[in-house]
């Protein structure tokens, strides 16, 4: 059967049109190299510019939500993540939406209650069509929940086994795996081997999937990879060729180097082994690249900063979707220059020492800043951050093949840490939410009632999510403006004309007029809207760089510490605020939580006394060296 | 020198008079309070007089405008609407200070001012009127004979003013059990207000439509009315939007109406342009409830389905010409809606936006469109005054037409800055009893929904303040 699948078949007929199929399908994996290429900044604009061409190109499914996009949606792209795929369904009826669950951590990086889960799903299972959900411990009941409100609501499961190498990651152990969550979800499903990190060579991705072929004949297996070693290509034509059903690839025009690899090479590759690319119009694929080609020197900004493919990734295992923002973290750190010992000798390292599970969120972040903190603090294991600890004591699910050694545990957790591992450890069950509580807190927050989408947004993101609110409230359907203009770098040139179509279809036209500044440091931008003149008064706090920025050093902000000056010591967010102003504390207390890499770090005061005033608020970016808070302590 | 003729008002109607008074090819001069000395009434006059700092004293100052007119040298004064309009001691002021006032003589103004008076005068001339008293006596007195009144015509009733109007000094009474506390609240209140307790009864006419008729008559009696106007939409007894003719009513009916307010006019020895006010019930009876001694707000709709400008026509009927018009010359064609674009938040009770400054001001035009405003970019909208910023009048030949025409006005219509009616009216021509004609006073009341609607700045103000600031921040710092 050569039948192309389309969003209007239901879920049985979709798995067995696959499971009949002669050739093979794909998925346009764009959702995955906006993340591993361009750290997830691709727009709405771009896609919505794509999605005719894409539409007719015949894909399995788009690969357009889910993973971390849901988050820079509403916190740097400024887009609502279900309008989005409103507008996208729009242009594109046929085409089956595809997400990316982290299972119990949904589209975050924290295990979320059952409740919140199951409402997220329901909303989200409007618009999405596959359900590509994952653990990081490939521990399946963290996935259960997903399963089953995917299924309830008709559409289609495709469970992980998260793949990685060495000696554990044997067939058998998979094999072991795909039964257990077969077990779970009855055998209507697609079975995704998710190679996050493009690991292993070509010739051992077909042994793995012939041997679970072998064991499970019926079974539709969907290959997905990462190009970060140049080689997906060969990995996905061996998947094919031993019976995989469907594989991931995205536009020509936008591949990088740690994301998807080219559709168009793919389609070429495998004809010359008589194997078809069952309802492709390659006209369009190449057409969606045409298209949007033009549009990629705009997201320059947000390429890896070192570019290439990186082989090593053998060796260093870290994910493609984390590799843009690791790198990130490593120029605006300063430490580019150890990136080799980090890539190739500790992280290798704290991977074993951790039990070797699988480098993919939240667990790559946790490999990855333990990894960096051991290299950079020169003490390993000495500064572990709260996910970290969470990770040691399993609350993120049993380890799968052992547990780190005890001196680890005595590094986190003190000589005592038998006892907190006994008392503490285990998952926890999570007990639901207040969700009617929390629409009335966001009631309050937005002066009206939150639609159902708005609450599921916001029980995912309370913080992020109600700014994005207001940034819609005042400047409106941004999603409209293209990336030339929504993510410009240095300004407009006088007199330059910007063309572009609102949420209601109509065109506009603004010429950059010039600025003049007032003596209260005010703004006066003059822009000519549609041929009328107008004023946007800019006040000085809203203008970047406004306080002259002093650069302290690591050892600067050390010393101001032990003075009762807390500043932050990296770049992130503050996620809590543990104390209030007026308040005694001593040393050794936390005073605050910053989060940076998805990761939390305690901020912890280096003297006693009282807390005299609070310079940052919950959800705010910090950088190195910004206030926190003072201390006064008690000697004055 | 120019025949000088002074406007003793401020905002669009001392605009739309002065334009009257260029035409003539005379010269206007404008008055103005220290509030509002950016006002653009002020640049449209040929000369301006300053009368002091206001804010609303100095406009209701007749020593300070009959000065400021006699220095000025003007001839005549026109007063527009509120303030001085219908004040009999103005109107008697000029005719002391030997300057022309632009209306009907102090004595007509003073004896259809007092609403009982006037009651006295219509009855005798046998226009039908809503059953009423005189001037109720105070204390228990009175009392007794309100109760007595309510037992004869039913409830609802009506405590009035004898010196309200506009809208004002009004007390609307349910059943005879609220009389007793509110009878002496009422005439304690006229009191305050208008410095006269007293007040009297009429029936309340359940879900009435207002409509009036525009009169104007010469100095020899000549009386010509210019058809009639709906203006059943209000709030609080406010008038919000003013249709001419008024809309589905027969044309026996029309004629009916508009030949009972001739009578009323001549009644009372009307000169000048006035308008008479009727109540008519759903039973098509109609009774006379006042006559307005002075231009309307909405005079435009009346300008536009008869083609006579009404100003233009007070100014010379006040020197001393004569109509030159018959009545069969009259024709009424054609449809017209007013709408007064206040900048006040209808979510909000119609609070007023005084104090903001208009930061885009871009008006509608082409045929059928007619704008009466003083309203432009940069505006600070003074918050001594009220809040109306400018009328939109358009024209069709068909009530269809009228509706689309309007609904593209308000659509293209962009204020920003203060919070206007834009909005709600946009709501309101939507909803299908508008679009039908059915309405009546009653109609804000039973609508609730026509409050419902997003304010929408309009979406590309929105992005151009993001491209404001991306300029300005050499980056988008919500996408960094």
């Amino acid at each position: 059967m050569m039948t192309r699948i389309t969003e209007k078949m239901n879920a049985s007929v979709v798995l067995d049109t696959l499971r009949h199929t002669d050739g093979y399908y794909i998925t346009n994996t764009a959702r995955d190299m906006s993340q591993s290429d361009y750290k997830n900044r691709i727009l709405l604009h771009t896609d919505l510019l794509a999605a005719k061409a894409r539409e007719e190109s015949g894909y399995f499914s788009l690969e357009i939500t889910g993973g971390a996009s849901i988050h820079v949606d509403i916190l740097r792209k400024q887009v609502d993540p279900f309008l989005k795929l409103k507008l996208l369904r729009k242009q594109m009826p046929d085409t089956m939406f595809q997400t990316l669950c982290r299972g119990v951590n949904l589209f975050g990086y924290r295990p979320y209650p059952q409740n919140v889960i199951r409402l997220t799903v329901r909303e989200f299972a409007k618009y999405v069509d596959v359900w590509r959900t994952f653990d990081f411990m490939n521990h399946v009941p963290n996935m259960q929940a997903v399963f089953e409100e995917v299924a309830k609501a008709g559409k289609i499961n495709e469970p992980c086994i998260c793949f990685s190498t060495g000696p554990e990651h044997t067939n058998e152990y998979y094999v072991g795996k795909v039964q257990e969550i077969i077990d779970v979800t009855g055998p209507e499903i697609i079975l995704c081997i998710k190679n996050h990190g493009g690991l292993g060579s070509p010739k051992r991705i077909g042994q793995l999937v012939n041997a679970i072929k072998q064991a499970y004949p019926e079974l539709i297996i969907h290959y997905h990879g990462h190009n970060t070693d140049g080689n997906d290509i060969g990995r996905i034509t061996a998947a094919v060729l031993n019976g995989a059903a469907i594989v991931d690839a995205s536009d020509h025009a936008f591949t990088g180097f740690y994301g998807p690899p080219p559709i168009l090479t793919v389609i070429q590759t495998l004809k010359d082994y008589d194997r078809v690319a069952v309802g492709i119009n390659e006209e369009a694929v190449i057409r969606s690249s045409d298209v949007i080609r033009d549009q990629r020197q705009y997201y320059a900004q947000f390429e890896a900063q070192i570019k290439g493919f990186m082989p090593t990734v053998q060796i260093h295992k870290l994910p493609g979707g984390a590799m843009g923002s690791s790198l990130e973290q490593a120029a605006k750190g300063g430490f580019l220059d150890k990136m080799p010992d980090i890539l190739h000798n500790e992280l290798p390292k704290v991977q074993k020492e951790l039990g070797n599970y699988w480098s993919v969120t939240p667990g790559s972040q946790i490999l990855w800043t333990t990894a960096v903190s051991n290299v950079l603090d020169g003490d390993r294991y000495g500064n572990p951050s709260g996910d970290l600890k969470n990770l040691l004591l399993g609350k993120y699910g049993p380890f799968p093949f052992y547990r780190p050694a005890d001196w680890i545990y005595e590094k986190a957790f003190g000589p005592d840490w038998e006892k907190v591992l006994e008392q503490e450890g285990g998952i926890e069950n999570i007990e639901d939410m207040d969700i009617d509580k929390e629409r009335q807190t966001l009631t309050g927050k937005l002066g009206k009632e939150p639609t159902e989408q708005q609450l599921v947004s916001y029980l995912q993101h309370p913080n992020d999510a109600v700014e994005f609110f207001k940034f819609e409230e005042k400047f409106g359907q941004s999603y409209v403006l293209p990336p030339a203009i929504f993510l410009r770098q240095g300004g407009f040139q006088l007199g330059e004309t910007l063309v572009f179509r609102d949420h209601d279809g109509k065109e506009h036209l603004i010429e950059i007029g010039p600025s003049q500044q007032d003596d209260d440091g005010r703004t006066n931008v003059y822009l000519n809207v549609d041929h009328h003149q107008r004023t946007f008064i800019i006040e000085p706090e809203t203008q970047a760089g406004a306080a002259a920025e002093a650069t302290l050093s690591k050892n600067e902000i050390a010393n101001l510490a032990k003075s009762g000056d807390i500043r932050a010591l990296f770049g992130g967010n503050v996620y809590e605020i543990s104390v209030e102003t007026g308040q005694e504390v001593h040393a050794g207390d936390q005073v605050a939580v910053l989060e940076a890499m998805k990761m939390q770090t305690p901020v912890i005061s280096e003297t006693s006394g009282t807390v005299a005033s609070i310079f940052a608020k919950t959800g705010q970016a910090v950088k190195p060296g910004d206030k926190l808070l003072q201390i006064d302590s008690d000697a004055r | 020198m120019k025949t000088k003729i002074l406007v003793a008002n401020r905002g669009e109607i001392a605009i739309r008079i002065s334009r009257a008074i260029q035409e003539l090819n005379y010269e206007a001069v404008a008055i103005y309070e220290t509030p509002d000395r950016d006002s653009r009434h002020i640049r449209i006059a040929d000369e301006a007089v300053w009368i002091g700092d206001g804010p609303r004293c100095d406009y209701l100052d007749i020593d300070k405008i009959i000065t400021a007119a006699v220095h000025a040298g003007a001839i005549a004064i026109h007063p527009g609407y509120g303030f001085l309009a219908e004040n009999p001691d103005f109107a008697r002021a000029c005719e002391d200070a030997g300057i022309i006032f632009i209306g009907p003589s102090s004595e007509v103004i003073d004896k259809l001012g007092n609403k009982v008076m006037a009651r006295e005068i219509m009855a005798q001339a046998g226009i039908p009127m809503v059953p009423g008293t005189d001037n109720l006596k105070p204390g228990d007195e009175g009392l007794q004979e309100a109760i007595a009144f309510g037992k004869k015509y039913g409830y609802p009733i009506m405590l009035k003013a004898t010196s309200g109007g506009g809208g004002r000094g009004i007390r609307r009474i349910e059943k005879e059990s609220e009389l007793a506390e509110q009878y002496p609240i009422a005439r304690s209140e006229a009191k305050a207000a208008f410095n006269d307790d007293s007040v009297y009864i009429e029936k309340v006419v359940v879900r009435p439509k207002h409509v009036e008729v525009q009169i104007i008559a010469d100095k020899t009696g000549k009386t010509i009315h210019l058809g009639t106007r709906d203006c059943s939409i209000q709030r609080r007894n406010q008038k919000l939007i003013e249709i001419a003719p008024a809309f589905h009513l027969s044309s026996e009916l029309n004629k009916q109406i508009c030949e009972t307010a001739i009578q009323a006019a001549k009644a009372a020895g009307y000169f000048n342009a006035g308008t008479v006010e009727f109540l008519l019930d759903s039973d098509n009876s109609f009774y006379f409830m006042e006559i307005n001694t002075r231009l309307q707000v909405e005079h435009t709709v009346t300008e536009m389905i008869t083609g006579i400008d009404i100003v233009r026509t007070q100014i010379k009927l006040a020197l001393g010409k004569e109509l030159l018009f018959n009545q069969d010359h009259v024709q009424l064609r054609g449809h017209a809606i007013e709408m007064r674009i206040n900048a006040e938040d209808p979510q909000n009770n119609f609070m007023p936006e005084g104090g903001k400054t208009v930061t885009v001001y871009r008006s509608p035009g082409g045929y059928g469109v007619r704008l009466d405003g003083f309203c432009y970019q940069g505006l600070t909208i003074p918050e001594a005054y009220d809040s109306l910023l400018v009328k939109l009048t358009v024209f069709g030949w068909s009530w269809n037409e009228t509706v689309d025409r309007l609904k593209r006005c308000l659509t293209n219509f962009v204020i920003t800055g203060p919070k206007t009616t834009i909005p709600f009216y946009l709501n309101l021509i939507n909803h299908p009893d508008f679009k039908k004609g059915r309405f009546d006073t009653s109609f804000l009341d039973e609508n609730e929904q026509l409050f419902e609607y997003v304010e929408n700045a309009s979406e590309v103000n929105k992005l151009a303040r993001l491209i404001a600031e991306i300029h300005q921040n050499k980056q988008n710092t919500y996408a960094a």
